[in-house]
């Protein structure tokens, strides 16, 4: 009997580490793969070629395959996007930490998450439509896809994730520091700026390396606004050039490359490349994190040169506020401008028929409903695959695993999966999904895509409710004598089930809201008829947006209303989070 | 003699709940004056008035007037009235930052730059607050590294540093050990020397020890004060004969 009970008790054991290694071995695997798909173009061109040769033009006469081109103008667009993200979204998180009364507060916070539900190729979407061209108008350029508008406006989308992380950061700060340095004389300013940001300093550089991170894994919004011209900028300063990034290449070229050919083999070695990017910022993250927090500090500020004379700290503290409030208002001013733009024009083209009829004439005419139900398809499927392996990968590392090695490797490839950008998931299923195993453009490849995107956040979200659920309850089954497995199925996956599913539902919205995943791998433009054959390819409302943008002249009240109903599929997903967390919460208790 | 700080029927409203009624107090230089009384009795609130810390909680507001000096803090400017009027927390509160860098945090903020200067500045006032020969060895480790006591003689010489007249404490003992607080006491018997010193004390034998002056105060009133050793031996209110004999609170 008892035997039988320790053979049940490992077997679930066993369960749950399958499930938390296969997200490792995911990550080790799409490695792997994309590593030997590129195989060939190192070898051929030679790593150093690659890496650094001047020219991009895999299909001249006579090719050429350097993308450092390419590699430029990641980090340049990166880097412009921090420029603007960094100082405005700091402004906001010290006005929502310190400075916004609390019913201000809970007016803004939510405001500046909405932004990050926001699709990214909505935001694509816009900036063609309105920033490109207001760019070009008030500058009067030829183009206004460029260097600028690319930054502006991952420097908007990487703005979420800085201001709600920092603020986090910032509000841990005891409150014991602010009210000693108050006490010592210091002004507000002087208190934020000299106490509680340098206390806060690791979770504010962690801030804003999850914001890098955000911006170099960026494709659809960048490929729609950046012009795409390979070339480094000239003068380097020059940021009305047109750019082009690692992620943009792979998004325009994959989907017209021949399998097999040196152009395709090129184009694994770009997103092997952009993988090893993202992987170094993450190391250099949790390196500079463990330095703060050790309190050796990695850049020591020089103090700034002694002006002539001393600016008094009342005009300082004046300037600086003025700084806050107008950062955090720019900030809102940005999402009523995004959101009014889109509405406004696209409210009036959201008709029944719109609704509920398949698209006629390229888009121009008829409705989205096929999009609709495959958003749908794919989204729900994905999370049929995720939810599973998620919950046993959490479960696993939070009820099971002590602080082993076996662990932090564990660890370590989920921080992986959950830093790779979104591309890198289409390029590794259109390889190997869609043409290796030879499933062709379907339904099931997007859903496993989409799944390994969203399966880190759902680890994530269900460790914290089961790290919510207290000791005592645990305690208490034991001391009944329930096993662990018992336990855990019975009593602590029950009081955690809140959050696991809030979790599951928020991935549900960013699932539906992403193009490039699935945009090799599930997605054709027009599609007459609803399927539900997994081995069938879908439409998807991202995708749709994305083809009538950039390729179907004279649709933009289709565009608009396209936009709309994402942006309200996506609301719906977030606010049913929102309010199952509450209700859920109020039936447990 | 004008005392440095008075309060003139000073009351205190915490949205509608009337905190502190009708305080009348002056708080004479040079000496240490102790506040006494059970929890809740407003204690604390008083002496965060003092350097408007109460400005910090929203919906506070104040009548009456509370003198520095002759000049109502609400026309002084918040901030400098802090510099002038510092304050020793509850719980020592050191910055995550060096020993030295706490102390300079100070004399920084308040536009001193030159380094000897500076230098200077954090000796005397780790002298002052009897702390030096204990850290001198380690200025530039984190203050997090020392003991409780030591946190809190550290979080002393921090508020000494900017100069203060007056030095509010609230409770500074409170989550000390005897040792640690039998320093702490003698420290504040030097301090009385230089500054004035308000304590906000839970412990009777505190405020016999180390005070010239003490007021008792129950319900947000304040029900008399005194001269300790006079309040200690022959209490003119019933309440605070009661309070000292330990009947209640």
């Amino acid at each position: 009997m008892r035997k039988i009970t320790n053979w049940k008790e490992s077997g679930i054991r066993g369960v749950w580490f399958t499930s938390a290694l296969f997200a490792s071995l995911a990550v080790i695997f799409i490695l792997g793969y994309l590593l030997i798909t590129a195989l060939p173009a190192f070898l051929e061109v030679g790593i150093f070629e690659f890496l650094f040769g001047a020219e991009w033009n895999p299909t001249g006469s006579t090719p050429s395959y350097g993308i450092s081109a390419l590699i430029v103008g990641t980090l340049l667009v990166t880097a412009g996007a921090m420029l603007i993200a960094v100082p405005l979204g700091l402004l906001t998180a010290v006005f929502l930490a310190y400075v916004a009364p609390k019913k201000l507060r809970d007016a803004v916070k939510p405001a500046v998450e909405l932004l990050a539900g926001i699709p990214s190729v909505v935001y694509g979407f816009f900036g063609m439509l309105v920033l490109c061209s207001f760019l070009q108008r008030t500058l009067d350029i030829p183009s206004g896809f460029s260097w600028a508008a690319a930054s502006v406006l991952l420097g908007i989308m990487a703005l979420p994730t800085i201001v709600s992380v920092s603020e986090d950061a910032l509000s841990a700060v005891p409150k014991d520091f602010r009210e000693a340095s108050l006490g010592l004389g210091a002004t507000r300013f002087q208190t934020i700026s000299r106490v509680l940001l340098p206390a806060a300093a690791s979770g504010i550089s962690a801030a804003v390396v999850l914001g890098m991170g955000r911006a170099i894994g960026e494709t659809m919004a960048v490929m729609m606004v950046a012009g795409n011209s390979a070339i480094i900028p000239s003068p380097l300063w020059d940021i009305l050039s047109p750019i082009r990034t690692l992620t943009a290449t792979l998004g325009i070229e994959l989907a017209e490359v021949s399998a097999g050919s040196m152009h395709y083999h090129a184009l694994f070695g770009i997103a092997v490349i952009l993988l090893v990017i993202t992987l170094l910022v993450n190391l250099a993250s949790r390196f500079v994190t463990k330095r703060i927090e050790q309190g050796k500090a990695l850049f020591v500020l020089p103090s700034l040169p002694s002006l002539p004379f001393r600016i008094s700290p009342r005009i300082t503290e004046k300037a600086a506020f003025a700084g806050i409030y107008l950062g955090t208002f720019a900030v809102l001013a940005v999402l009523a401008v995004i959101l009014g733009n889109i509405f406004i024009n696209g409210i009036p083209a959201v008709t029944w028929e719109f609704l509920t009829e398949s698209p006629k004439d390229l888009g121009r005419a008829g409705g989205i409903f096929p999009a609709i139900i495959g958003t749908l398809e794919l989204v729900f499927g994905a999370i049929l695959i995720a939810l599973p392996i998620g919950i046993g990968a959490a479960v696993y590392l939070n009820e099971y695993a002590g602080s082993s090695r076996i662990t932090s490797l564990l660890r370590t490839g989920i921080d992986l999966l959950s830093g790779t950008p979104s591309i890198v998931f289409g390029v590794f299923g259109f390889a190997f999904l869609v043409l290796f195993l030879g499933w062709g453009i379907s339904l099931l490849a997007g859903m496993i895509c989409l799944a390994l995107m969203i399966l880190p956040t759902i680890i994530k979200t269900t460790e914290e409710a089961l790290k919510a659920v207290p000791q005592s309850l645990r305690e208490a089954s034991f001391g009944l004598g329930a096993t662990r497995s018992q336990t855990i199925l019975q009593v602590v996956l029950p009081a955690a089930a809140s959050g696991i599913i809030t979790g599951a539902v928020l991935s549900l919205g960013r699932a539906a809201g992403e193009t490039a995943p699935i945009m090799f791998t599930a997605v054709v433009f027009s599609k007459r008829f609803i399927t539900s054959d997994l081995f069938e390819p879908v439409m998807a409302l991202p995708f749709h947006l994305y083809v009538l943008t950039t390729s179907v002249p004279n649709t933009e009240p289709q565009q608009y209303a396209t936009a709309v109903v994402l942006i309200c599929l996506v609301a719906v997903f977030y606010i049913a989070a929102a309010v199952l967390r509450r209700k859920l919460q109020k039936n447990l208790s | 003699m004008t005392p440095i700080l008075e309060a003139k029927n000073l009351s205190l409203f915490y949205g509608q709940k009337q905190a502190l009624f009708d305080v009348s107090f002056p708080f004479e230089e040079h000496a240490v004056t102790a506040l006494i009384g059970p929890s809740g009795c407003g204690k604390s609130t008083l002496l965060r008035c003092m350097n408007r810390m109460n400005d910090l909680i929203p919906n506070c507001r104040i009548e009456g007037n509370l003198l520095f000096k002759g000049k109502d803090i609400r026309d002084c400017d918040a901030v400098s009235l802090r510099k002038d009027i510092g304050m020793v927390f509850q719980r020592p509160n050191p910055f995550p930052k060096s020993i030295y860098d706490n102390i300079a945090y100070g004399p920084k903020v308040h536009g001193i730059k030159n380094k000897n200067t500076l230098d200077e500045i954090v000796e005397e006032c780790l002298k002052k607050a009897v702390l030096y020969d204990e850290v001198k060895d380690r200025l530039h480790e984190s203050a997090l590294g020392l003991s409780g006591g030591q946190q809190q003689r550290l979080c002393i010489a921090r508020s000494l540093a900017v100069n203060p007249e007056v030095i509010l404490m609230d409770e500074p003992c409170s989550a000390l050990d005897p040792i640690a607080t039998a320093k702490i006491e003698n420290l504040i018997g030097d301090l009385q020397k230089e500054y004035t010193v308000l304590i906000v004390t839970h412990s009777m034998q505190q405020a016999a020890r180390v005070s010239d002056i003490t007021g008792f105060m129950y319900m947000g009133k304040l029900i008399e004060y005194g001269e300790t050793p006079q309040m200690f031996s022959c209490p003119q209110n019933e309440l605070t004969e009661k309070y000292i004999t330990g009947r209640f609170g």
